[in-house]
């Protein structure tokens, strides 16, 4: 046992240290890769120079028409940027394609991009041809109080996460009450089948995750990964997924008795596996749509990735 | 039909109001979305009867419920620019167009939702954030309407869904796109998305 623990600890270190060394490539690299914003080419060379002629021939018309203000098809000025008046001046000068530092901040460095489109692939398939025609399968046999129970329940045992990641952002009152909902659920609420801390007596809580905790800190994502199974992560909140990970009671209940007591157990594969499913069959049809109101599918999940993380460490 | 007329009704209510305070955003996205889901819920709508029509007097709403221009230009940003009078024009059509394809279908499906409004925060003179939470068995989404007091209407510019604005998010696409291709590509692709619908 006390060998097991040892590599664990081991195998964090290291993991740590990858991701700190990623972390510093990537810093290294995004000052690079925020001014590569480039998408595959679209027009061929020739397009591309006949498009740039009329563009230009564009800009002078633009230029021409700008004095008849007032025209709502007119040049924007910063009030049409920014979210705030303030924003006037800091988009005064920005000519020079420094909108993109400012404009929203919910940027994030992509230097393995071609891994990463991969990737994307793969869970895109993944996604179409297993998740959803199980979790269809799986919704069309369980009725969806028997779902929600589940959904209670596996929410209900990543309470450590929640409480630990609340007290280390120094949210106090938040940790205090994701302590109260898990002793409620887990008793009255029968090993937290049924939410009833919110039911019964209205407490809610905060999701916190370690990603989480570390942008708080203020650390960056240092760049953008698609993990094949997983999804959308980035360096950062990969090392966050880990940590939490050894936070979830499930990690430490080594079924089958043979299984090595690993950082993954068959056990703990099984259960995220169930969890994702089950969550699945109650947001079937929510990817479709984002990936149908996309131009580049790619690059909308990256930015929705971006905006979400954003306002987590934010909020 | 009955429950179209009403929702258009509803719709165009809402965007006609000339509305003097904040305050009013709030209640006025309310009663709208509100409106929406009465007639989203109704049995009775079912059908490929009358879709057509009710597709369209659900556009007509959008039209009037949301500044596509305004919607355009901050979702360009700088790049706006950079178009023609004419791109512009057609950008906005274009653009129109597209968020209507992906969206239209996805709320006539809704069934068994509840919109709560929170509240209202006030972003800037004149602009202001209506807070609702969509509940739902399993789920809860923060949907922010971001809107704007423009003459002496409120109207729709920007969504924020669970922390994700709508033009955001395609000012990113877009970006990479425009980083190294005249706005005409963008047109063309936006074209080509349009017409595959």
């Amino acid at each position: 046992m006390k060998h097991a623990c040892f590599r664990k600890t081991v195998i964090v270190t290291l993991y740590f240290f990858i991701m700190a060394g990623l972390y510093c490539a990537a810093g290294y690299q995004s000052a690079y890769s925020e001014e590569r914003v480039v998408s595959p080419p679209i027009a061929t060379p020739e397009e591309a120079d006949k498009g740039a002629i009329r563009s230009s021939a564009g800009v002078l018309a633009a230029n021409k028409a700008a004095p008849e203000a007032a025209d709502e098809y007119g040049d924007v000025t910063g009030k049409d940027v920014g979210g705030k008046p303030a924003a006037e001046d800091e988009y005064g000068n920005v000519k020079e394609g420094k909108e993109e530092a400012e404009g929203e901040g919910a940027r994030i460095a992509d230097p393995i991009e071609p891994w990463n489109r991969g990737m994307y692939h793969f869970n895109d398939k993944l996604y179409f041809w297993a998740l959803k025609p199980v979790a269809r399968g799986y919704k069309a046999v369980l009725p969806e109080d028997i779902r929600v129970i589940i959904n209670n329940f596996y929410f209900n045992l990543k309470a450590p996460v929640r409480i630990v990641n609340n007290l280390l952002q120094g949210k106090f009152k938040f940790a205090g009450l994701e302590v109260s909902r898990f002793l409620i659920n887990s008793t009255v609420g029968v090993g937290g089948l049924r939410d009833c801390a919110k039911e019964c007596f209205g407490i809610t809580g905060r999701e916190a995750d370690f990603g989480q905790t570390l942008g708080k800190y203020g650390l960056g994502h240092g760049f953008y990964i698609v993990w094949p199974f997983l999804g959308p992560s980035s360096a950062r909140d990969s090392a966050g997924f880990v940590a939490d990970w050894y936070l979830v009671p499930v990690t430490y209940i080594i079924w089958p008795p043979s299984a090595k007591d690993d950082l993954v157990n068959p056990l703990s594969v099984i259960v995220y596996t169930h969890n994702t499913i089950n969550y699945t069959t109650f947001h079937i049809g929510e990817y479709e749509m984002l990936k149908n109101a996309s131009i580049d599918p790619y690059v909308s999940m990256r930015d929705i990735y971006a905006q979400y993380r954003k306002k987590k460490v934010e909020d | 039909m009955k429950k179209t007329l009403a929702l258009s009704v509803l719709l165009l209510c809402f965007a006609m109001s000339s509305l003097a305070f904040a305050g009013v955003a709030l209640d006025t996205v309310k009663a709208n979305a509100n409106g929406v889901l009465d007639v989203l819920k109704d049995p009775k709508l079912k059908g490929e009867a009358g879709k057509k029509v009710k597709e369209q007097r659900i556009e007509l709403a959008a039209e009037k419920l949301f500044d596509f221009v305004e919607l355009s230009k901050r979702t360009l940003g700088m790049n706006w620019n950079k178009f023609t009078p004419e791109q512009r024009k057609e950008f906005v059509q274009l653009y129109k167009k597209i968020l209507k394809d992906a969206y239209v279908d996805k709320i006539t499906s809704y069934t068994n939702q509840e919109v709560n409004f929170t509240k209202e925060v006030p972003l800037a003179e004149n602009m202001v954030e209506v807070q609702s939470v969509v509940v739902s068995k399993g789920s809860e989404v923060n949907i922010f309407y971001r809107v704007m007091k423009k003459g002496e209407e409120w109207k729709v510019y920007d969504v924020v869904i669970e922390g994700v604005s709508l033009i955001n998010n395609y000012r990113t696409q877009f970006r990479e796109i425009l980083g190294n291709n005249p706005p005409q590509v963008l047109l063309d692709t936006l074209r080509k998305k349009g017409a595959s619908k």
